[in-house]
């Protein structure tokens, strides 16, 4: 590649990651500017039909804690003691100010302190609409995309009451197309990394997925298209490090300190890092109604992570072909201090992984934490442990 | 304040202590079937207290095990720490829930209880109302491999939104629930090789009516001065014996009993403590491990709690009445449990107006707030609508945190300095209105 | 002419106060609690007794505080140290809205109304990571005499930060920090900002309100009144006799009772109570963790110092 090329692909690396840890959100009030009176529809982790909102005009943000950026100072006098960071921080987003430019907040139930936030954010802050989207959680019931479609159409109306914009099925289509393509991107992105993963670092492929979440996806499209040219040009020799996976990235995200520590060592050949973004894995197709039929992709067109129940996708089987199908060789069992479905999870993860003889390195992260030596450690005696093995 | 004098003993009075006589009794026999089903291999349900779909259960006469009560019951019987032991060695890190933990710590030790040996599980109901149940029953899949239902129940959706049957919303998901319970009777029908007769769920359906009729006069019995019962003493037993005999013929005649000999304690003026001086609401569970101490440090006061919030919750959302409509079985019983799902999560999650009218109703002088470190599903919103509260409404609020079955976490010490602090200041205030009055 | 007393005994100190009829101080005593609480409670009586130039029979009426309140069994009811520090602090300083004492082993922030009423309260008595105690861990890690902690802060140019809330990890993490070549009153300074850190939140939820008076054993420490201040943006009330806040308090509910007539007789209380076995009870992290351990180099009364 020549050097011109390398550079830009530098710069936008670089850009994506400085959108990401900035807490005074720059893409989103750039977009506030360029399209006065536009509305912002906030969500939380994991999964949330950025489509809807799109139909309507509306710049779908994914609020995800802001790590060890701010400080949950008034935070802490709301919310309890023995609770996730993520959901600590994103509060304090919103009592900082910081996230004064939402008009909704909307969070899935996926699990109880995500569902009290709901609450939370509504007795605070009073001019927002917050609330719980009610995404099935029978999976298995025939019932559940029917459901799904209403609890969209009423997704659907409170966009149009936010900004007072009727939607079409036309404006739900053209969005859609959007949202395929990013999708289609990401899993280019991730294909890259999976069979290249020298020329791709971890660190790298986060930032650029990340940053989507906090621009128009058109926006995002092309600038995904962009690098995904650049980076197979890249020079870089394949080295010996193990081929991982990260299983625990789904919802509180792990600091990149965290994320460059581990590819020193490995590579990360597959991860649920951001899961939410790449939830739906094939196109949502047309079947001439789009609610339906974003309804039925958020069910039967879909990953899977240990908070969702869905007796199609048995966590250890997908973890299982997610380990065969990346090539990798271990895997990486993260969980978020206080995550309740996580550290549950990594208890059965653990068993099947013990069973089939693959080794794992399990680990605890809070998105705040500053040391790292200690994981260090844990991360190289692990590393050492299979290569010498 | 009480000042009555209690009129003295008359024939009626041997009801008296009947509801926690006949409760305990009855709590015996439940167990012992579920020992006795143990061996036979009858067939038993695992469900939640909040949202059990005992209507329906009870309709195929499966045994009904409850997997929280199970383990409230380790703590009560001081052995919990064991359970929790074996589950964190098994794997299970120190902050999970610690009933899950020391559910599995019992079923890791082929489910021996101290209240007997439970059976395995032909079936497992769970609603969504706590997420960390849809985690539980995972557990359960995987030990025995056993058909596992996930009701979902919609809940509210935001702060100021509420649904009723008839609009629009409301119908999407009660289509949703009522398709849910169809599939949920197959399922039943599969597991038992029986039929379904829907007369059987009509006969459950018209005791829980009545169960529900009688539960809600006796928590309003809990507005006269002096209360009845304490809402976190012995109203604890008659909330399992909700739970437990839910759509039986025995669960209705023991809650109409109850009523009977509340209504004769306010006839008589009999109250639960020498001097009731305190009327408290509780927010939050209660602490299973300490759980006489808990109460004593209170009682010390002469402070009775009561109501809960936990009694409203915890006993599947039956406080306000249910009114099931038997022409129409499964559509009314989807639109109830919705209806009551809604609003047992509202209590957990949007609960801030309702529970300063609940302190109003129920002539309370203040709310305790009771987190635990377990259930982030009741305690995380609780800093902050205890602040709402105190705030908005000028509620004088106690905040009180252990956990309910883990004994690791209790300090008596810490507890009754701030018990001490908080009945001092309430103490004061009514001083201070008096005076305020008198002059 | 009337006297009445307040004891207040605390994990490490015991202190007891005799006040007149007209609310002065006339006599105080400060003891170390030692094992034996109800001797510390009868020698620092007996102390501050002849402090004031008196004998038993003349005090009137005595009122317990503290964690041990209940092993105070000469006196004549208890009230808890909450409710004395607010009328406490009242009493020095009588505008007080709020007060903060971080002490040995909690921290609490008390809304105060007027005459000294608690308002609200909330406390931190489950982690030592916003205590005394944590502050005592960074002199043990960085080998610092206690009276040294916070004019050695104040010296700080670029303080660190110190994310943990375990003080026994906090040890590991000073060490560290000290590894990586960063100087001592930086890191000295990281601790001091995490305590008060932990403390404005308390403080928060009970909601700031000026006069905002600041009591406990910590308040000797220059740099902690310094960065609260900062933090808070207002001055705070700072007194010499903050040992004895909680004593005053409960000497000013004794004189309440005496001068409303309640018996006066010195009877021995009834209640039992365990709250010796619970003095240092597991603190509240993600790890039940055992009981707090005190770095053998540093003594009981030291940490009362801090």
């Amino acid at each position: 590649m020549g050097v011109a090329a390398q550079d830009r692909l530098a710069e936008v690396v670089e850009s994506c990651r400085d959108l990401v840890e900035d807490m005074t959100f720059p893409s989103v009030r750039r977009w506030q500017q360029e399209h006065p009176g536009g509305q912002v529809l906030g969500h939380f982790q994991v999964y949330f039909p950025e489509e809807i909102a799109h139909a309507a005009g509306m710049l779908p943000v994914k609020i995800m804690g802001a790590g060890g950026r701010i400080e949950a100072k008034q935070a802490d006098s709301h919310i309890g003691s023995f609770v996730c960071s993520i959901c600590r921080t994103s509060l304090e987003l919103g009592l900082s100010g910081r996230a004064g430019f939402l008009g909704g907040f909307y969070t899935p139930p996926i699990c109880d302190v995500a569902r009290n936030l709901a609450g939370i954010w509504g007795r605070n802050f009073p001019d927002q609409t917050a609330r719980i989207l009610y995404l099935p959680q029978n999976a298995n019931s025939r019932h559940a995309v029917t459901y799904l479609r209403e609890e969209y159409a009423r997704l659907a109306r409170d966009v149009e009451r936010m900004t007072g914009r009727a939607m079409t099925e036309t404006d739900l289509r053209r969005s859609i197309a959007v949202y395929n393509e990013n999708r289609r991107l990401l899993r280019d992105l991730y294909r890259l990394k999976r069979e290249t993963p020298w020329l791709l670092p971890t660190t790298e492929a986060y930032v650029l997925a990340a940053a989507g979440s906090l621009m128009p996806r058109e926006e995002h499209n092309r600038l995904l298209a962009d690098v995904l040219e650049l980076i197979p040009a890249r020079s870089g020799r394949k080295q010996d490090r193990v081929r991982v996976v990260f299983e625990g990235g789904f919802c509180e995200q792990p600091p990149l300190d965290m994320l460059q520590l581990i590819e020193e060592a490995c590579y990360v050949v597959d991860d649920d890092l951001l899961i939410g973004l790449r939830w739906i894995i094939e196109d949502v197709p047309d079947s001439g109604d789009a609610l339906f039929d974003l309804a039925q992709s958020y069910l039967d067109r879909s990953s899977y992570t240990c908070i969702q129940h869905d007796e199609r996708k048995p966590k250890e089987a997908m973890l299982l072909r997610r380990f065969e199908e990346s090539g990798a060789e271990a895997v990486i069992l993260a969980a978020a201090k206080m995550c309740e479905p996580g550290m549950d999870e990594q208890v059965a993860y653990q068993r099947v992984l013990d069973e089939r003889r693959i080794p794992y390195l399990l680990l605890e992260f809070e998105e705040k934490m500053t040391g790292f030596e200690r994981m260090r450690m844990e991360v190289e005696t692990f590393v050492e442990s299979i290569l010498f093995d | 304040m009480s000042v009555k004098q209690a009129t003295p003993l008359s024939p009626r009075d041997e009801i008296l202590g009947r509801g926690r006589r006949e409760g305990n009794r009855l709590f015996k026999e439940w167990y012992a079937a579920l020992h006795t089903a143990a061996e036979t291999g009858e067939h038993t349900a695992y469900v939640f207290v909040m949202g059990s779909a005992a209507e329906i259960l009870k309709a195929f006469d499966f045994h009904l095990s409850f997997p929280e009560i199970n383990a409230l019951q380790t703590a009560v019987r001081k052995v919990s720490l064991e359970y929790l032991n074996r589950a964190e060695d098994y794997g299970y890190s120190t902050d999970v829930c610690a009933y899950v933990k020391a559910d599995v710590g019992m079923h890791l030790d082929e489910r021996r209880h101290p209240n007997g040996r439970l059976p395995r599980p032909s079936l497992v109901v769970a609603t969504n109302m706590c997420n960390t149940y849809v985690k539980w029953v995972e557990i359960w899949e995987r030990l025995y491999g056993c058909p596992v239902f996930v009701l979902d129940l919609p809940g509210q959706r935001g702060i100021g939104w509420s649904s009723q049957p008839g609009d629009e919303g409301f119908e999407a998901d009660r289509r949703y629930v009522q398709g849910q319970l169809e599939e949920l009777i197959e399922l039943c029908e599969t597991v038992t090789g029986r039929p379904f007769q829907v007369d059987r769920l009509r006969e459950s359906m018209a005791n829980v009516n009545r169960t529900a009729a009688d539960w809600s006069a006796v928590l309003r019995l809990n507005q006269n001065v002096p209360a009845p019962f304490n809402a976190m003493g012995d109203g604890l037993t008659y909330m399992g014996m909700l739970s437990a005999y839910r759509g039986t013929e025995t669960g209705a005649r023991y809650m109409a009993d109850l009523r009977e000999e509340m209504e004769h304690r306010v006839a008589v003026g009999l109250g639960t403590l020498p001097e009731e001086r305190f009327r408290l609401h509780a927010v939050g569970t209660a602490c299973y491990s300490n759980f006489r101490r808990f109460l004593e440090l209170f009682a010390d006061w002469g402070a009775v709690f009561v109501n809960s919030e936990y009694l409203a919750y915890a006993g599947g959302g039956l406080d306000r009445g249910i009114q099931f409509d038997l022409e129409r079985p499964l559509e009314s019983l989807a639109e109830q449990l919705l209806l009551t799902g809604q609003r047992s999560m509202s209590n957990m999650f949007f609960s801030q107006d309702q529970l300063a009218d609940t302190v109003r109703d129920w002539k309370a002088d203040g709310i305790v707030y009771h987190a635990v470190k377990s259930c982030r599903t009741v305690s995380t919103g609780m800093a902050d609508s205890r602040e709402y509260l105190i705030r908005q409404r000028g509620v004088p609020a106690l905040f009180l945190e252990s956990d309910m079955v883990d004994p690791r976490l209790f300090s008596e010490a810490q507890f009754k300095n701030r018990i001490d602090a908080f009945f001092e200041a309430l103490g004061a205030r009514k001083l201070a209105a008096a005076r305020g009055v008198a002059r | 002419m009337m006297h009445v007393a307040g004891v207040d005994v605390g994990s490490t100190q015991t202190k007891a106060v005799v006040v007149d009829i007209r609310r002065r101080v006339v006599g105080k005593s400060l003891v170390d609690t030692g094992a034996i609480i109800t001797a510390a409670a009868q020698s620092a009586f007996d102390a501050a007794v002849e402090d004031a130039g008196l004998e038993a029979a003349d005090i009137a009426y005595v009122v317990g505080t503290g964690y041990g309140r209940y092993k105070v069994t000469f006196g004549d009811t208890q009230v808890t140290e909450i409710s004395c520090h607010a009328r406490g602090a009242r009493y020095l300083f009588p505008d007080t809205r709020t007060v903060l004492d971080i002490g040995g082993q909690d921290t609490k922030a008390i809304k105060v109304g007027d005459e000294g009423s608690v308002l609200d309260f909330c406390m931190n008595d489950k982690c030592a990571a916003g205590t005394g105690r944590f502050l005592g861990a960074g002199a043990f890690a960085l080998d610092i005499p206690l009276g040294e902690l916070g004019p050695l802060a104040l010296r700080a140019r670029s303080p660190v930060k110190i994310t943990t809330t375990c003080t026994v990890f906090a040890e590991s993490e000073i060490i560290n920090w000290l590894a990586r070549g960063k100087k001592v009153e930086d890191v000295l300074m990281g601790v001091h900002q995490a305590i008060a850190t932990r403390s404005l939140s308390l403080l928060r939820r009970v909601g700031v309100e000026e006069e905002i008076t600041f009591t406990g054993g910590v308040t000797r420490n220059v740099a902690m009144v310094q960065i609260l201040e900062q933090m808070l943006e207002t001055r705070l009330n700072v007194s010499p006799e903050a040992h004895y806040m909680g004593a005053i308090g409960a000497s000013l509910f004794a004189l309440d009772q005496a001068e409303s007539g309640a018996a006066g007789a010195l009877e021995a209380l009834t209640i039992e109570s365990r709250l010796d076995s619970k003095r240092s009870e597991p603190e509240l992290c993600s790890s039940a963790c055992p009981n707090p351990i005190i770095p053998k180099r540093m003594r009981d009364e030291e940490v009362a110092h801090l």
